[in-house]
């Protein structure tokens, strides 16, 4: 029994833009035979390979790790190279693709990530140890690595950055991704300096601009869940003080077994 | 964050106030009978609870209008501008807002 699909030829919609020659951009066609198993970004690398050489795209791993491949591919931000090709084709046997929106493009794909890498180290994402560093190691209870693991598995695709209309509107917002780093160490039993976190996120460019419209979780193509990390934060950003001293309380048997 | 926190405390007194004015104002038996709207604005009682509610309406209104304005870029740089306009906004009506129902007086 054939598939259908797997020798199906399908239109890729590009978006070409290069700010030096190009005064707007202009969306190009390419033809792509669909072969089984294959990927957005599979097909970005065909029509490269052996079409046009100048359509221009960031990759790295293939493996929805390195997060480079983020884009815009039908109306939704997601990684190409773990976007199956067949689950994009449209009813008029289209793909279209763009760079990922609200973003300086540099050329085609490509966009200017200069705010977005600003706003993460903004937040200090480094882990801040307590003065006392435990000879051996720092132990952690289940549930509070567990509280971690979500914001950890973020890979840094900017997928939920462009994605959200706040940052469309003002890219001084500290933005999703970053929010959700700032999380990641204020709940980190390690770390010393939550309320100072606390502070820097819950100013007029912090957590109080988000206005809950979800497109982040819609966009993470790791199923995270930034809004309810600023949620979080929210919440905690009224009593730092407090954290911060059960922080310090917590931090004097950082290195003590945790009781079963 | 205050103003923040100032707009959702003032959107739980809303709550409250709204579903006042709902089912005071739109439902029966007390809609559209004038003597009772009447009898209604002439209490003293009535008078500071339209009074709170017009003061609630004014704060939840101007913070979220604050908010949204301040979402573009070019505005954000001059927050402390329009806050400070958003305040005399608040004020001048609130006290425009109060006068009017305090000193209303039924038709003799
Ligand atoms: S190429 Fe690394 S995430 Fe897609």
């Amino acid at each position: 029994m054939s598939n259908n699909n797997a020798q199906r030829t399908v239109t890729v919609r590009i978006q070409r833009f290069n700010p030096d020659t190009d005064k707007k951009p202009y969306m190009q066609d390419y033809q792509v035979e669909m072969k089984p198993g294959m990927t957005v970004l599979d097909a970005l690398h065909e029509i490269k390979t052996h079409q046009d050489g100048t359509v221009t795209y960031r990759r790295s791993c293939r493996h929805a790790i390195c997060g480079s491949c983020a884009m815009h591919i039908n109306g939704r931000n997601t990684l190409a190279c773990n976007t199956p090709l067949k689950n994009e084709v449209t009813h008029k046997n289209t793909v279209t693709i763009g760079p990922l929106p609200y973003l300086p493009v540099i050329k085609d794909m490509v966009v200017d990530r200069t705010t977005f890498w600003e706003e993460y180290l903004r937040v200090k994402p480094w882990l801040i140890p307590p003065d006392d560093i435990p000879e051996k190691e720092f132990r952690m209870s289940q549930d509070e690595v567990k509280a971690l693991h979500d914001a950890e598995t973020c890979i840094m695709c900017g997928a939920c950055y462009s994605s959200c209309a706040v940052i469309g509107l003002n890219k001084k917002y500290i933005g999703p991704h970053a929010l959700l780093k700032s999380f990641m160490r204020v709940l980190d039993p390690r770390d010393s300096s939550p309320a100072e976190r606390l502070e820097e996120v819950s100013g007029a460019d912090g957590v109080y601009r988000c206005h809950t419209i979800f497109n982040c979780i819609d966009a993470c193509p790791k199923g995270l869940n930034p809004t309810q990390a600023i949620e979080t934060l929210r919440k905690l950003a009224q009593k730092r003080q407090k954290l911060e001293e059960a922080r310090r309380e917590r931090q004097k048997h950082l290195n003590e077994p945790i009781p079963a | 964050m205050r103003t923040f926190q100032m707009q959702r405390y003032s959107a739980i007194a809303l709550l409250v106030f709204l579903t006042i004015h709902m089912i005071v104002v739109h439902y029966p038996p007390f809609h559209i009978d004038f003597g009772i709207i009447l009898e209604r604005m002439e209490s003293p009682v009535w008078k500071v609870i339209d009074i709170a509610f017009l003061f609630f309406v004014l704060m939840h209104a101007l913070t979220g209008a604050y908010m949204v304005i301040t979402d573009f870029e070019s505005a954000f740089n001059y927050r402390k501008g329009l806050a400070w306009a958003a305040i005399v906004i608040g004020v001048a009506a609130f006290f425009y807002g109060s006068a009017t129902i305090w000193a209303f007086q039924p038709p003799v």
